[in-house]
């Protein structure tokens, strides 16, 4: 049986940086990821990371900006604490190597983003992600840790009421194994693939929060989803804001410039939560085009300005979408993009279970709470790790051996076997299609009683579908049609607990916007939902909100 | 604006080593719009004709470096590589696992030695502990000096290049071209303080094997051009040497270098108009007028002249027995 005293599940920055901690306090750690560490979706990051680092700024109105875009959901002295940890943070990650992009002066480039009273976006040119962790990847390699590459984790084993270690394959040879771990750290990101309609990776399927889930940790918050209002038709790949920065400006099918209609002062650059109902409600009123899009002009800026200003936006269109902004209209549509909710933490990262810890997006703390800023998602990744793996570093240096048995690999390991010797069923991807339809149609940026319940009872009858879910490919070798099969039954999961949480709150608050209950009602909902797993669903439970001084307010922009 | 459909005929390679059987190419038709990217097509395949269709991906943005194969015989990335022109100029798409890497299945491939080379050149910053880096704020730097890192920090590690490389074909001992664009982005960044011994290094660690024939240049879709940052690297190289002292553990390792695989091209048009000890003030301009007419050789080999080259050195310091 393998054995680590810390072990990292995910290795995206929050998992690298949880390492990075836990290595400094001397434990003997392993890395598991699916992916090559470089491969993590933090690498697709491009707009920048905050730090109130300028002169003209401070940490108070950094702090007061994340409350306030939170709608008051966020806890002010978690965000206290993230804020204070921002400055020190990046600069940390300049000394590890970051290439950031400079000012005259030679000191951080900043640039404004949305909701935020200052410029504090501190960036690497358009893809900031990559310059973090190709950075901290390489820091993390002067260090001694073992790094289990292409496994993929599919269970945490908890028992006596703490962890034990978990279940995981290595892609490689099929073979399931166990490894005993005193302290486990869930950082395997988002799950945005749950929508079909998502900016998110192939690969951001949600597994450790099910499996967190599975093994009885609690998870918060999770109905609060963020949309981005553009995303290209088929593709859903991300177009910042900055399109409409530079004066790109949406059509419907009628021609006409719709965001009149919504945002009279702002127009097109009203905010994300804004631009993306106009869309809907345009669709849904069938002045979409036909496949339900509208469309994206930047043609009236001209081919210069097109292709100084927005050169990459403009490779994008090209190279993934087949369109050329300079004389076409971009097809776009609103897509999830982040996940506000994860597994249940507090600012060391620690869950309810001894022994499990989470960080990144996989993990709710909560400083984002309703609606989370552009910009604080890689910090959080980078404050919060660390704050997990020193957590996990502490208990594993006090905690007793722990201990697998042969069974907790049998006990994973039997339905992939019944799914792999199955002569008839359905496979995974039918099964992952009809799930991204339902939670497109009925769980996306406008909700409604009635939406919520079909698509609960359209969500629990494709559960039903995947118990016959079927792995034709039979190969032990890097079996793609098997990670299929896993990560559908880890969305279906997580999807069960957005539609549920969604339904139960009765108010609009951030992301969650709910047509039948169009205002926030602190009264009733200024907690944290919280989900366990039972044998008949999720079931909620509420959690109230952290609070020093910053009295809720409408939030106006 | 409505877009015709192309028919797509893909042939796609085949093979799972532990379930036996021959590798072999199988064909897929679809109907797809033509500006459909490759990726688009496997993965419709998987979904609707064979779930066992191996490869890796993740992003579909260009930007994770997972999807990099030989896509009608040119190592690209799927997510990028559109299929409506590969279909225009070549009748159909033939889809192969990169280059110069061991086979795992279909078209994932084993990158063991990629990563290798890439860990072999210490990316990292070494820096003196007598000299840290400011207490509580960045290290300064301009906007100028950012320019000096080039078009490095765009890597995203695919291995394409690696791919396309002859020298890493020929020779295990080369890092390839990603690795050494990495060494040149340390190399260049003004806060790490191993540039001299980096590059004195990296002599005797494969920076000369390089044939400059720039396929890895032509093959990376970031556009981070490492045939030119390596040939700023055995600049720079040569420009370190000058400041070491002769006789160094280094430079003999150079000389060895040159002696043993005779590839320097360069080197050999310096040494032969100038001889050794002028060529080293000489070196940048002989490059430039070196590289004007870029000899392309497929393979690296030892050199003609190279007997020349080793009667100069022969004539420094005597071979040592037993050496080779
Ligand atoms: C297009 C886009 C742009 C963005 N831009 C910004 C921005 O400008 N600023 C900002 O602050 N935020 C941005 N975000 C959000 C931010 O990038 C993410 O929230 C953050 O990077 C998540 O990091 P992470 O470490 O939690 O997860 P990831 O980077 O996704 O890493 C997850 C890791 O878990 C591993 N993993 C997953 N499942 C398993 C499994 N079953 N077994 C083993 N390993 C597993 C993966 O291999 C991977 O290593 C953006 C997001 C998107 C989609
Ligand atoms: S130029 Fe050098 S590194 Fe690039 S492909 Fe040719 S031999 Fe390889
Ligand atoms: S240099 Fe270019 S081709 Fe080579 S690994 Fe980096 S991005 Fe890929
Ligand atoms: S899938 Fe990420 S580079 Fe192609």
């Amino acid at each position: 049986m393998r054995r680590h005293e810390v072990l990292v599940v995910g290795a995206g920055l929050a998992g690298q940086r949880a390492a990075l901690a836990a290595v400094e306090a001397r434990r003997d750690v392993a890395i598991l990821s699916k992916l090559h560490p470089l491969r993590s979706h933090s690498g697709a990051a491009q707009g920048g990371i905050n730090a109130a680092v300028g002169k003209e700024d401070s940490v108070d109105t950094h702090i007061y900006d994340t409350v306030k875009g939170s709608d008051y959901l966020g806890d002010q002295d978690a965000i206290e604490f993230f804020c204070r940890e921002a400055g020190p943070t990046v600069v940390e990650m300049e000394h590890y190597g970051t290439i950031f992009s400079r000012a005259e002066d030679g000191s951080l480039a900043r640039r404004p983003f949305g909701g935020q009273g200052f410029p504090r976006t501190i960036y690497a040119a358009d893809r900031t992600g990559l310059a973090l962790l190709q950075a901290l990847w390489e820091r993390l390699g002067t260090e001694h840790f073992t790094l289990y590459q292409e496994w993929d984790l599919t269970n945490i084993v908890v028992r006596e009421g703490r962890v034990q270690g978990i279940v995981a394959f290595d892609r490689r040879t099929g073979q399931f194994e166990g490894i005993a771990a005193k302290s486990v750290v869930v950082a395997t990101g988002p799950a945005g693939r749950i929508y079909g309609r998502t900016t998110n990776a192939h690969t951001c399927t949600g597994d450790g929060i099910a499996a967190a889930y599975d093994a009885g940790a609690l998870l918060k918050d999770l109905e609060f989803v963020q949309f981005h209002p553009t995303a290209l038709l088929e593709s859903g790949i991300l177009i910042t804001e900055g399109a409409r920065g530079e004066g790109g400006i949406l059509k419907n099918v009628l021609g006409e410039r719709f965001m009149g209609k919504y945002a009279p002062h702002v127009l097109d650059l009203a905010s994300r939560d804004v631009v993306s109902r106009a869309i809907v409600t345009e669709v849904r009123e069938g002045r979409g085009f036909p496949g339900d899009f509208v469309h994206l002009e930047l043609m009236h800026l001209g081919k210069e300005r097109i292709e100084t200003r927005l050169q990459e936006i403009c490779d994008f269109c090209r190279n993934f979408a087949g369109v050329d902004p300079v004389v076409d209209p971009i097809p776009i549509f609103p897509a999830q993009h982040y996940m506000m909710g994860g597994v249940g933490t507090n600012i060391r990262g620690e869950t309810n279970i001894a022994g499990l810890y989470a960080a990144g997006e996989a993990a709710c703390v909560s400083i984002h709470g309703a609606n989370r800023l552009g910009g604080n998602s890689l910090l959080e990744t980078l404050v919060f790790g660390k704050q997990a793996g020193l957590a996990a570093a502490a208990y594993a240096a006090s905690a007793s051996a722990p201990e697998l048995h042969d069974s907790d690999i049998a006990d994973a390991e039997a339905p992939v076997r019944r799914m792999m010797s199955r002569t008839d069923g359905e496979d995974p991807q039918a099964i992952r299609t009809a799930m991204q339809q339902t939670m497109d149609r009925y769980v996306g940026i406008y909700r409604t009683e009635s939406d919520l319940l079909e698509g609960l009872r359209q969500i629990r009858a494709i559960q039903k579908r995947f118990e016959r879910v079927r792995v034709v490919d039979r190969s032990n070798v890097y079996n793609l049609n098997l990670t299929d099969a896993l990560e559908t039954g880890h969305m279906l999961e997580l999807a069960e607990v957005i539609v549920v949480g969604a339904f139960a709150r009765t108010e609009s608050r951030g992301a969650h916007s709910r047509v039948d209950f169009p205002s926030r009602d602190d009264a009733h909902w200024m907690r944290h939902t919280l989900a366990r797993k039972t044998p008949e669903g999720p079931n909620l439970s509420y959690a109230p909100v952290g609070y020093t001084r910053w009295e809720p307010k409408e939030r106006v922009y | 604006m409505p877009e015709e459909m192309v028919t797509a005929q893909i042939d796609v390679f085949r093979h799972d080593p532990a379930g036996g059987g021959a590798p072999r190419y199988q064909r897929f038709t679809l109907e797809l719009p033509p500006h459909t990217p490759v990726l688009t097509a496997l993965l419709r395949i998987r979904a609707e004709q064979d779930p066992s269709l191996t490869l890796r991906y993740s992003c579909r943005s260009a930007i994770c470096g997972s999807c990099a194969m030989q896509i009608n015989s040119k190592s690209r990335l799927a997510c990028q590589t559109p299929i409506g022109p590969e279909i225009a100029e070549h009748g159909r798409i033939v889809i192969e696992p990169m280059r110069n890497q061991g086979g795992v299945r279909d078209l994932v491939v084993d990158q063991t030695s990629f990563w290798e080379a890439y860990d072999r050149m210490r990316p990292h910053l070494i820096t003196d502990p007598l000299r840290p880096m400011p207490e509580g704020r960045e290290t300064s730097m301009t906007p100028a000096q950012v320019e000096q890192f080039r078009e490095t920090p765009r890597c995203i590690a695919c291995a394409a290049c690696y791919s396309a490389c002859p020298a890493v074909e020929a020779d295990a001992a080369f890092p390839g071209p990603m690795a050494l664009a990495k060494l040149y982005r340390f190399v260049v960044d003004p806060r790490d303080q191993a540039r001299q011994d980096r590059l004195v290094r990296i002599q005797t660690e494969g920076l000369w094997l390089c044939l400059r024939c720039h396929l890895c240049t032509e093959a990376c879709p970031k556009d981070v051009r490492p045939s030119e940052r390596i040939r700023d690297l055995k600049e720079m190289a040569i420009a370190a040497q000058g400041g070491t002292e002769r006789g160094s553990r280094h430079a003999i390792g150079f000389k060895q270098n040159i002696r043993e695989r005779g590839q320097l091209n360069e080197m050999k048009l310096v040494l032969q108009t100038d001889g050794i000890l002028g060529s080293v003030g000489q070196a940048g301009q002989g490059f430039k007028i070196w590289r004007k007419k870029p000899e392309i050789s497929k393979k690296p080999r030892r050199i003609e002249g190279i007997e020349e080259i080793e009667q100069i050195y022969e004539a420094l310091d005597p071979k040592p027995k037993g050496d080779r």
